[in-house]
């Protein structure tokens, strides 16, 4: 039979040592992964705060702020981050007004829309590398398609990357075809994820095509937007991979973005510690927007794994 | 009554049409450039009829080109075996690190778990170069530079992340009353986890094994500053083609069509996982 | 014999006290319904008891063995989640099999057990079946298969009949006993109906704000609660409670209610000059047509019939309500209501609560001797 309370020494019941320590034996290797990323990072971190030439090594010392100041005045650093800036601006734009007005092209759910949709996804799935090397094929001046077709429309000296005048525009060109199909494909998923009944209604109301866009669709877009934008954003502004693989920050240093910049500093001009301070100053731009983006990703991750 | 189709309607279907052409273009002329000869790619005007050769395939795959100044050698399929090798080795390490991690972040909430995993994800957002660098010297120093085994320590940077997020998303999933349940019925920790969690998270798991192969395949930079010519992988190594004097334009192109072809084949094979992956599991296709 | 003992168990989540110093034992053979308000702790009670959670203090038995850091696995605790918490990758049969699986019990003495447990609980035509592909009885049913096939000490059931329909509830209520009865293990049944707790619990644990109000036998519950809370939540109709303060007159322990003293027995003067509740189990509120010594004039407003009873909606002219029930064929008398009835109360059965904190003042006398 029962009793109420049964009076009795309390004992402290305890889960044996390795339960406990489970969750940390798991995650060990993970640890050391992510050790790995920071003892280099503080590294580098400390690189950009030396005078460090890897072809002088005798002259090594600490300088602190040295490299930060001399980029005050320093016209190829106000460069690169003016290449850079508009080249993350231009190419962020572009996809974001292609990839939405896309998505919109091939938001109802047919056959042909879904078959679209993965043949747009290819040029995302071939390496930036190759696919700037594609397009240098295809922009080469003895025998490239695109260069003969501008000439067939009266551009008879369009030299693509190789001319100041328009290597941006190539790089952009190139950088739109490879990564619009992120952007498209994030927002199909989220256009068709939203719910119907707000269009149904609209319809109903008989509430202008136009109108319904701004003020139903891209609102409820607007996360999506804000998430594959904001990846972009991080992505562009670190492009490496078809800047150098077109033009290595040519013509001049008309392309010369954060990471070429800092790649040549490094090992073209051996200047480990400028390299290093060129990187830092990247890092705190992709650190304040990695925040940002971080954010408005777990709050969509949250709502897919609540949808389930 | 006629049936009338609006000038909207055609307007769409023009669009459509236009941006295929846009994405596909570029992969069906150099498909078609892979099958030509030197002659044929340099005619004026260009023409989609030729008649194809696969000399430029036989080239990369025999190693061994003969021009009128003699013959050259070629370490294409080295270097796709490279990038094999390292886009393999790295998943299967990523998955073997990434997966209990993943488990653990999703089932105990501890705090260093979380800063794991938040660094890893905002590693995923940093410059590589700015890790990539000091990394050289370190290599250096413990004798890992140049070998397979710095090169795929060195992907775990892409890799990880990606599994771990996805992945973690999958187990979360699961309701930790399946594990308890099968747990109270008398198996040990390690069997449930192999028996219920790893097969109930198997789509997530091989969602993120395959992006990760893809993102590790492409990979340029990683391999440009940590590799020598004998471990490169594709990406750097159809580019030093170009630079290499005597190269034939179609070999550039059959390169290109040889490294490009396993990741459009992966990602036609796992199209319903792209966009979860491609987002790190914040949205469902 | 006792199967399980729980000693002083405390558990909290941060700042919140989840119940504290809990104590109470099941014999082998036995079933403690577990009874009370969601979010009382029934669920995390279980599942300390199962090892899948480590109590903060205190102790867990089992035959004897305080099976305190004893992982799930070893505790041979059989336990029927809420959600069923079926397999989704195998077979109800594999689902059913896993415990033995986990033995290593042979292929064959595996398939005879299984397909025996089936029958026994009528699903062994879809042990082939994936679980989505079960009806949520079937899933439920193969979720107790799955605890009850390796005869564990210890039976764990946590409100399997919540998340089944009322066809099912009421078949599965007639057929737990039988089950409970075969497995012959210490068995907690946890619930938030207070009907199914009394039905199928050897003992009723009533657990409120962290702690047990009272653990005792059915009929002890409803006849002898601790609470007015207890005796307001068991019992169908509900108990009628109205404000009192016995006096002691010349006649003897009164208390006015209706207007109308009325005598009350020697056992409830603990509670004189109190003021309390007096509760009237609708049964000892007998009705009838004709007016007769110590009845009270009230209005019948409605008549429900309920199974074999019928109850009876009353007020009186200061529009107080009461409730009683009468056997169905006498309720045939008051027609549809609205109408003058008498009603006399059987105040030597009631109740007294303390108004301020709800406290039992006084029981009736016990029909049987209190439980040690």
């Amino acid at each position: 039979m029962a009793t109420a309370t049964l009076k009795g020494r309390p004992t402290l019941t305890r889960r044996p040592a390795r339960h406990r320590l489970l969750p940390y034996l798991l995650s060990l290797p993970a640890l050391l992964v992510c050790i790995g990323i920071l003892v280099p990072f503080a590294t580098a971190v400390a690189y950009s705060l030396q005078r460090y030439n890897s072809s002088l090594p005798y002259l090594r010392k600490w300088i602190w702020w040295g490299n930060y100041q001399t980029f005050l005045t320093d016209s190829a650093f106000w460069n690169t981050v003016y290449v850079s800036l508009s080249y993350t601006i231009w190419t962020v734009g572009i996809e974001l007004l292609l990839g939405l007005a896309i998505a919109l092209l091939l938001q109802r759910t047919t056959r042909f829309n879904n078959a679209a949709a993965i043949a747009c996804l290819l040029p995302l799935m071939i390496a930036p590398a190759l696919a700037a090397l594609m397009w240098k094929l295809m922009t080469n001046p003895d025998f490239g398609i695109l260069s003969y077709l501008v000439g067939l429309i009266g551009l008879s000296d369009f030299r693509w990357a190789s001319s100041p005048s328009t290597a941006m525009f190539t790089v952009v060109l190139i950088d739109v075809w490879v990564y619009t199909p992120f952007i498209m494909i994030l927002l199909l998923a989220g256009l068709r994820a939203l719910p119907r009944q707000p269009f149904e209604a609209a319809e109903l109301d008989g509430v202008p095509a136009s109108f319904v866009f701004f003020r139903i669709t891209l609102p409820m877009l607007m996360p999506y937007i804000l998430t594959a934008v904001l990846f972009r954003l991080l992505d562009a502004i670190q492009q490496f991979d078809i800047v150098y693989a077109m033009t290595q920050g040519g013509p001049g240093d008309r392309l010369m973005v954060f990471q070429v910049q800092a790649y040549l500093e490094r090992f073209q001009y051996l200047n480990v510690g400028r390299s290093a301070a060129f990187l830092m100053v990247l890092w705190l731009i992709t650190f304040i927007l990695s925040n940002l983006f971080i954010k408005n990703w777990l709050r969509l991750r949250e709502r897919a794994r609540g949808a389930v | 009554m006629a049936s009338k189709i609006s000038g909207g309607a055609v307007l769409r279907a023009a669009a459509r049409i236009i941006v295929l052409l846009f994405f596909l273009f570029p992969i069906f002329w150099v498909f078609l450039m892979s099958f030509q000869t030197n002659q044929q790619i340099l005619r004026i005007p260009p023409s989609i009829f030729f008649t194809p050769t696969l000399e430029n395939y036989t080239a990369l795959f025999s190693g061994r080109l003969q021009t009128a100044s003699g013959s050259l050698d070629i370490a294409f399929i080295k270097n796709l075996l490279n990038s094999i090798i390292l886009s393999s080795c790295s998943v299967l390490i990523a998955l073997i690190l990434g997966v209990p991690a993943a488990y653990a972040f999703a089932r105990f909430k501890f705090r260093l778990g979380e800063n794991i995993a938040f660094t890893l994800l905002s590693f995923r957002f940093a410059p590589p170069l700015l890790v990539l660098v000091p990394l050289v010297a370190y290599f250096q120093m413990i004798g890992l530079s140049d070998t397979y085994i710095g090169l795929i320590w060195v992907y775990q940077l892409i890799c990880l992340p990606l599994i771990l997020w996805i992945v973690r998303g999958y187990f979360e999933d699961i309701s930790p009353d399946i594990e308890h349940a099968y747990r109270v019925d008398g198996h040990s920790w390690a069997k449930t986890f192999f028996k219920i969690a790893i097969p109930l998270a198997r789509p997530g798991i091989a969602a993120a094994a395959l992006l990760s192969f893809i993102f590790a395949w492409n990979n340029f930079v990683f391999a440009l500053i940590l590799a020598s010519a004998d471990k490169q992988p594709v990406t750097v190594g159809a580019l030093a083609f170009v630079t290499s004097a005597g190269i034939q334009y179609g070999i550039i192109a059959a390169a290109i069509v040889l490294s490009v072809t396993p990741t459009l084949l992966l990602a036609l094979y796992a199209q319903r996982y792209l966009v979860e992956g491609l987002s790190l599991g914040a949205v469902k296709g | 014999m006792t199967r399980l003992e729980i000693r002083n168990l405390s558990k909290s989540f941060g700042s919140l006290r989840l119940f504290h110093d809990v104590g109470f034992a099941v014999a082998a053979g036995e079933t403690l319904a577990l009874a009370g308000p969601s979010g009382g702790g029934k669920t995390i009670l279980l599942r300390l008891i199962a090892g899948i959670m480590e109590p903060d203090e205190g102790s867990i038995l089992i035959d004897g063995k305080d099976v305190g850091g004893v992982g799930p696995e070893a505790r041979d605790v059989g336990v029927a989640f809420q959600n069923f918490a079926l397999y989704p990758h195998m077979t109800a049969f594999e689902n059913i099999a896993s415990p033995l699986r986990a033995r290593g019990t042979e292929t064959a003495r595996v398939k005879e057990r299984v397909t025996e447990v089936a029958a026994l609980l009528k699903i062994d035509h879809v042990l082939e079946n994936q679980p989505r592909e079960l009806s949520n009885g079937q899933k439920q049913r193969t979720a107790l298969a799955r605890a009850l096939i390796r005869r564990p000490k210890v039976l764990l059931l946590d409100d399997p009949l919540r998340n089944v329909d009322a066809k099912l509830r009421y078949e599965m209520r007639l057929e737990l006993p039988r089950l409970l009865a075969v497995a012959d293990c210490a068995a907690i049944y946890v619930t938030q109906d207070y009907r199914e707790a009394m039905g199928l619990g050897d003992l009723v644990g009533i657990l409120r704000a962290g702690r047990f109000e009272q653990i005792a036998p059915p009929a002890e519950i409803y006849t002898r609660p601790r609470s007015v809370e207890i005796a307001r939540l068991f019992g169908d109709p509900t108990i009628n409670l109205l404000p009192c303060r016995p006096e002691r007159t010349a006649e003897g322990l009164q208390v006015e209610i209706f207007g109308r003293p009325m005598p009350l027995p020697l056992h409830f003067a603990a509670a004189e000059g109190r003021d309390c509740l007096i509760g009237v189990r609708p049964e000892h509120v007998s009705v009838g047509l004709q007016n007769g010594p110590g009845s009270l004039p009230f209005e019948l407003n409605a008549v429900t019939p309920l199974n074999v009873r019928a109850v009876l909606f009353l007020r009186d002219a200061a529009g107080t309500e009461l409730l009683a029930t009468c056997p169905e064929d006498d309720a045939l008398a008051f027609g549809r209501g609205h109408h003058r009835v008498f009603v006399t109360i059987d105040t030597s059965r009631a109740l007294l609560f303390d108004r301020e904190n709800g406290q039992t003042l006084a029981l009736p006398a016990a029909a049987q001797p209190l439980a040690a």
